[in-house]
């Protein structure tokens, strides 16, 4: 009715190797990571999407679980014109080839992943891996969401098995914390306290650097002293993976700034997500990541307007029915104007990029079908 | 007119709800409704979302203490943020650390101690909220939580981190909050949805998070963003317009149509959310509008506290 598709991410979805969506909470983000994936399925390529926090039906139609169990890809079956089987001579000859494959983070067991794979043997790994303080941090270490993430889109990107993969990151206010976030973790890795702890293998009660001292003075005056041995451990066992965190936090930087990646911004036409979605955009631009285009979700239809003489046949009406559908009428004219506005800011804000305007359905998209539908808006023919 | 009961009937009161359901305005709209009962409120920003300063009719919110708006004859209502590094240094002025070592030990350590104890930045700024509520620093403070899923984290830290630190003062600290949180005198928390599906469910889940694991009890649920119920919108604008004694013109036939078909489907999908929510979450809820605004300013927040204060669906009493 309202949907404006002026133009569309066909091409992203076709030849882009690594799709970013990012945006506000609540604007159909994850739903729109599906729906492109489903685009680039149906454009015949073998895709992989990242979700992070999906709603239930969405994950259900997804064919995820909640738990680690759904870390690893799974495939997405019941899309009209892709094969469900894994066998390529079931293919029938209508079908695209493509394929649509999906996963939910765990940022835990990411995180595992990683210490197995920068670890030289598997006692340095169980080293790290069984401290508690590793235990309770690998979920929750301060932005670990985003930089795994990050960290999970560079081991399917290298992996080669997948021809695009697609990441739905959290939402984020702080939009640049996803792409700050490998920076991050070397700024940790690079603290002088860090570094003081983790220099040379001396047991912790023979620290002598000042700041190291006062930080584990602090770590047993707040939280007693178990946890003081536990966190030196953990620190210097560490230390045995930073090399391999460093160099890899440097590719994913550089991965993510090379012309195989897209970012796509996903917002909804609500002025707090509007202002967001403009704040990501520069944080972008200024961080030289490729900024593919916005996809602005949940937009109001506008009514037919009342034309100067019916306006005043339905002037001053009682009480009822038909006055309750003109102060309707009313009512979604302004939100749809007002909408409609917030919009052009953005668009001005956004230059030549891609902006796709998706309305507001009838019905939550948490379906195969609703996906479909979905994707063929994003990747309609220019 | 005195307010609901529930508006003033704990010191603490927890706003929280997923991403993008306007949990935030909600704070503040109650913020504003407890003013105008009489009451010197606190509304405490956890995340310093930007704006909400403002909306309140006072300066951007930052970690001082400042009167945002005064109500005639009635209350007022102050804001501030917690942020983190703050509350840390707090804490330690409170533990005894003084001078020159606690600055050096915040400003050096606070990344390192917080990566080594997860959920004590959330830990720390409870624990302030908690000092601030024995105080009796205000009538009601208000905490807008972290949105986004963060809300259940941010309030569980208190219990979470006990897993892990087994004495010592943050141990204390964890304790302490834990009482406050399970006492309803002291706090409550109240869950803020939208008439949409997935919000709704997600807010049952949140109700059973707080409830079960944390021991929060719940003040009335908010449906925020809610169409107005108009019954005329169940007829085709022929109908409509018979029972009005008047004949449509085509066009006006066909634009009430346009607008009308989508209200019509938009207000079906809304009752049956709000009564999946009533039926579901334990507690009585409260509709406030939508407006039509993407934009939201002091006098639509007026207009959001009013509607907060009106009646109940599904209350027992």
């Amino acid at each position: 009715m309202t949907s404006t598709v002026a133009e569309s991410f066909r091409d992203a979805v076709a030849t882009s190797e690594l799709l970013v969506t990012c945006g506000p909470g609540g604007v159909g983000k994850t739903t729109t990571a599906a729906a492109l994936g489903v685009a680039a399925a149906l454009a015949g390529r073998r895709v992989v999407v990242v979700t992070v926090d999906p709603a239930r039906r969405l994950a259900d139609a997804l064919g995820l679980e909640v738990g680690a169990a759904a870390d690893a890809p799974h495939r997405v079956t019941g899309i009209p014109g892709l094969s469900d089987s894994k066998s390529k001579k079931s293919r029938g000859a209508s079908e695209s080839g493509g394929e649509l494959w999906a996963l939910m983070l765990d940022a835990a067991s990411t995180f595992d992943r990683l210490v197995h794979e920068q670890t030289a043997n598997s006692k340095q790994a169980a080293a790290i891996l069984e401290n508690p303080v590793y235990r309770a941090i690998s979920g929750s270490l301060a932005g670990a969401q985003e930089y795994m993430a990050i960290e999970r889109l560079h081991q399917l990107y290298t992996s080669g098995e997948w021809d695009l993969v697609i990441v739905d990151t959290p939402p984020s206010r702080h939009a640049i914390d996803l792409l700050e976030a490998p920076d991050r973790l070397i700024g940790f890795l690079s603290h002088p306290v860090y570094r003081a702890l983790t220099v040379g293998q001396r047991a912790f009660a023979k620290v002598t650097n000042a700041a190291a001292s006062m930080f584990l003075w602090a770590v047993r005056r707040l939280a007693g002293p178990q946890i003081v041995e536990d966190t030196v451990e953990f620190f210097r066992s560490l230390a045995n993976i930073e090399p391999g965190l460093r160099k890899r936090a440097k590719e994913v930087s550089v991965l993510l700034r090379s012309d195989v990646a897209s970012f796509i911004v996903v917002s909804s036409p609500r002025a707090e997500a509007i202002g967001e979605a403009e704040h990501l955009i520069g944080a972008l631009r200024d961080g030289s990541f490729p900024f593919a285009g916005v996809v602005v979700n949940l937009i109001h239809p506008m009514p037919e307007p009342l034309t100067a003489a019916d306006r005043v046949a339905l002037d001053d009406l009682d009480e009822g029915p038909l006055a309750d559908q003109v102060a309707w009428h009313d009512e979604l004219t302004e939100l749809a104007t007002a909408e409609r506005d917030e919009i052009a800011g953005l668009a001005d804000v956004a230059e030549d990029v891609i902006v796709v305007e998706l309305p507001l359905l009838a019905v939550d998209v948490h379906d195969v079908d609703g996906l479909v539908g979905l994707a063929e808006q994003l990747a309609a023919d220019a | 007119m005195a307010g609901p009961d529930w508006l003033t009937s704990t010191r603490v009161a927890v706003v929280a709800g997923k991403g993008g359901v306007g949990s935030s305005t909600v704070a503040a709209a109650y913020a504003l409704a407890a003013a105008r009962e009489g009451a010197n409120v606190l509304f405490v920003a956890v995340d310093g979302r930007p704006g909400m300063g403002p909306l309140l009719g006072g300066r951007e919110l930052d970690s001082n203490d400042r009167i945002l708006r005064k109500v005639k004859g009635a209350g007022q209502v102050r804001g501030r943020t917690i942020p983190a590094d703050q509350a840390f240094g707090d804490y330690m002025e409170l533990k005894g650390v003084g001078g020159m070592l606690r600055r050096a030990a915040s400003a050096a350590s606070l990344p390192m101690i917080a990566a080594a104890t997860p959920g004590l930045e959330h830990l720390l700024v409870l624990g302030k909220i908690k000092e601030l509520e024995r105080d009796r620093s205000a009538d009601l403070i208000i905490v807008d939580a972290p949105p986004a899923g963060h809300a259940a984290p941010f309030l569980r830290s208190a219990t979470g981190l006990s897993d892990v630190v087994q004495s010592g003062p943050v141990r204390e600290q964890s304790v302490e909050v834990d009482e406050m949180l399970r006492d309803p005198a002291r706090c409550q928390a109240m869950i803020v949805t939208l008439p949409e599906e997935t919000p709704v469910t997600e807010a049952l889940e949140l109700g059973n998070e707080l409830r079960g694991d944390i021991g929060l009890s719940l003040l009335p649920a908010v449906v925020n963003s809610c169409w107005p119920d108009r019954s005329g919108l169940d007829k085709t604008p022929a109908m409509a317009a018979r029972s009005h004694k008047i004949t449509l013109s085509a066009t006006a036939k066909a634009a009430l149509a346009s607008s009308t078909d989508f209200g019509r489907a938009r207000l079906e999908r809304q009752r049956s959310q709000i009564e999946r929510l009533g039926s579901g979450i334990g507690v009585p809820l409260v509709a406030l509008p939508r407006l039509a605004t993407p934009r939201l300013t002091l006098h639509h927040l007026g207009e959001l506290a009013d509607a907060l204060v009106g009646p109940l669906i599904g209350d027992a009493s």
